[in-house]
């Protein structure tokens, strides 16, 4: 067996599955906020790059002021979201939202091809151009620091969600969020914090991924889907579960790129959903609890 | 209920009005002073960056033909639908076109041969000439078979032929190849693995998904048959990671090229110090500055170029841009050969009949047996140089 070949493979899965990873966080932030499943999520990955891309080649400003703008941008994209779906929109249920968002990452991804004007964007790594030599096996920078942003990202939710006013409120927003008004607590206000938290994790894998490859107003769409099997692969609503599923999914695919028919890689993604779906809905870290009707 | 009555109303009334815009939508086609050419290219959708590119090229050649007397003193009436990619929108349009638009010939296939694929038959059924801007080569052959569709791209066969040209004059016998699996990847390695063993060389091949955000695994598997070249074969970003992942897996030493659908200024410049250094098979239009000035192609490049950015704020043209011009002038030409008639039997005669048609993208000479009209004298190998395309020796 090529021990080089299979550190590749690894590597390569690390590299690609520390952004699915961080694409089901998001989806988890707004599942446990508001039950539904925002299929913006994936748009926003797409903003950040896209917008980072932008304004590094547009102003030529360094690339850490780039992504803090664009995480920024993102951010507030979230918060419109949810101005659009709960506010302007007035919805309640998670049916409902689920369903509105993803005439939002339509229009989302109309707008960001109007403002890209189609084109293409770039962004260098922080962390320099060059390459790790590992065991034989080769992988960029980005790598290293798309794992550390992950892993951090998911240690940072899990203490919010567990350890904060805020985060517990958010949970309990899911649970029920009537007895939760009663208390006082704004719907809106925990369902604002959730887009809001998902969108600027979604626009920080966005600014990891634009140095791997370049961003377009395309980007998007299939990484949210490939983010959101990794949340049912991990169990959706749990930020380790999520770090989990991503990286497993990535190793997968990998694993069909480097051994078996790289044309099938994508269709790994979907194999994994529709078995997790029907094997155990609630995913390998998921608890037990019921969808509620 | 009362509520409802007003939403009602302006339902209905805008129901009327976009039943009002369908049947109205002009059919003007066959006046005496215009002559209809219908267009489709998806300037929206994924590819849409190659669509927009293609939209400019042929809108260029009408703006010049019309504003140049037009055809035997009829003015170019265009008809442009986006189709956004998706080849059942792009069929209902087709029909559109010539059934309420009065299209009488048809340039442009949407920007994706799948596209152009499904709009021939529909041309073909209504008797229209069809000249296609996309590559896949089953669009126009065999030619008894697609008697009036023609396309100004290069067929994959050509482009293989010069790499193996290029291959043997560098004594290269072994080749990587990676293809994205779309069909113009996968129509590549068809012709690559029919033609390449033949030649004395040989190709070892792996895949990947044009939406791949790392194809490490893929270049290291191929590194284990020590392959001397490096070749891909997309017209997508996932171009850019190929080259940065396989400078990164085997360093700068390797002979790195990628195919005519990469020809792209923007791409190279993303891949960053990767680039540089890689080969392309390629029409010459990139390079038509550098070239020898007794080529009969270099000043119709020229004035394209200088037009092009006059047109687009300085925008630089690239091949799709050309080709889609092409297709428009070779239409042009060939209904300035009828008389401006526009019944496509004449149309593909004509065009057949053109001898040489000197356009942008290369020395096009149709033929009874050959709608595609391009041959290996028409390509190039160029070399990103880290900063523009030049001629590679």
């Amino acid at each position: 067996m090529d021990t080089g070949l299979f550190i590749q493979v690894i590597l390569s899965g690390l590299s690609v599955g520390a952004i699915y990873a961080l694409v089901a966080v998001g989806f988890g932030v707004v599942f446990n906020a508001t039950g539904a499943i925002n299929f913006v999520q994936g748009e926003y990955v797409m903003v950040g790059g896209l917008s980072a891309g932008m304004l590094y080649e547009a102003w030529d400003v360094p690339v850490l002021v780039a992504i803090l703008v664009a995480i920024a941008l993102t951010t507030l994209l979230g918060v419109l979201t949810e101005m659009g779906l709960l506010g302007f929109g007035r919805l309640r249920t998670p049916a409902s939202i689920t369903i509105a968002t993803i005439a939002i990452a339509v229009v989302v991804k109309g707008a960001a091809m109007l403002i890209s004007n189609r084109d293409t964007f770039a962004l260098p790594s922080l962390l320099g151009p060059g390459s790790l030599q590992v065991l034989g096996a080769s992988t960029s920078r980005q790598t290293l620091l798309n794992l550390l942003l992950a892993v951090l990202a998911v240690a940072a939710l899990t203490l919010f969600f567990q350890r904060t006013k805020l985060g517990t409120t958010l949970r309990a927003a899911a649970s029920d969020s009537e007895t939760l008004q009663t208390f006082g607590v704004s719907y809106r206000t925990t369902a604002r914090w959730a887009f809001a938290i998902a969108a600027a994790v979604g626009a920080l894998a966005g600014a990891g991924l634009a140095p791997l490859t370049v961003m377009s107003f395309d980007s998007g769409t299939l990484l949210g889907l490939k983010g959101f099997a990794a949340a049912m692969l991990g169990g959706l609503g749990n930020p380790r579960g999520a770090l989990a599923g991503g990286l497993m999914l990535g190793v997968a695919e990998a694993v069909m790129s480097g051994y078996g028919a790289a044309a099938y890689a994508d269709v790994v993604a979907f194999v994994v959903l529709l078995a997790i779906l029907t094997l155990r809905p609630t995913g390998m870290l998921g608890t037990s609890r019921a969808v509620r009707t | 209920m009362r509520k409802k009555i007003p939403t009602l109303l302006t339902c209905s009334a805008l129901l009327a009005l976009s039943a009002c815009g369908l049947g109205s939508s002009g059919s003007d086609g066959g006046s005496d002073d215009t002559i209809t050419i219908g267009t489709l290219f998806s300037v929206s959708g994924s590819g849409a960056n190659l669509g927009d590119k293609m939209r400019k090229g042929a809108a260029l050649a009408v703006k010049q033909v019309n504003a140049d007397g037009g055809i035997d003193g009829r003015t170019i009436d265009w008809v442009f639908y986006d189709p956004a990619g998706d080849t059942s929108t792009a069929v209902q349009q087709t029909n559109r076109m010539l059934d309420s638009d009065g299209v009488e010939l048809v340039v442009g296939g949407g920007g994706s041969s799948g596209i152009a694929l499904a709009m021939d038959p529909i041309t073909s059924s209504r008797g229209v000439a069809f000249i296609a801007t996309e590559g896949a080569r089953q669009i126009v052959e065999p030619a008894e078979d697609h008697p009036l569709t023609f396309k100004t791209t290069f067929n994959d066969t050509v482009m293989v032929e010069k790499l193996i040209e290029f291959w043997q004059a560098n004594d290269i016998t072994r080749v990587a190849f990676m293809p994205d699996t779309s069909s113009f990847g996968q129509s590549a390695q068809e012709e690559l693995e029919r033609l390449a063993p033949e030649a004395g060389i040989e190709v070892s091949t792996a895949a990947f998904d044009p939406a791949a955000n790392d194809l490490t695994p893929q270049v290291k598997r191929l590194a284990g048959n020590d392959p001397q070249a490096y070749l891909a074969w997309t017209i997508t970003p996932a171009g850019v990671t190929f080259l940065k992942n396989v400078r990164s897996v085997l360093g700068d030493d390797v002979m790195v090229m990628h195919g005519f659908g990469f020809v792209d200024e923007r791409y190279m410049t993303q891949a960053g110090a990767a680039s540089k250094g890689t080969l392309l098979v390629s029409p010459k239009l990139p390079v038509w500055d550098e070239i020898d000035k007794s080529d009969e192609q270099q000043p119709v490049m020229e004035d394209f170029a200088a037009a092009y950015a006059d047109e687009y704020d300085g925008e630089q043209p690239n091949v799709y841009a050309g080709q889609a011009y092409d297709a428009m002038m070779v239409a042009v030409e060939a209904l300035r050969a009828t008389g401006g008639d526009p019944d496509g039997e004449k149309v593909a005669d004509a065009i057949e009949a053109l001898g040489t048609h000197v356009g942008v993208t290369g020395a096009f000479k149709f033929t009874a047996d050959d709608h595609s009209g391009l041959s290996v004298d028409d390509v190039a190998v160029i070399r990103w140089d880290g900063s523009r395309f030049m001629p590679a020796k």
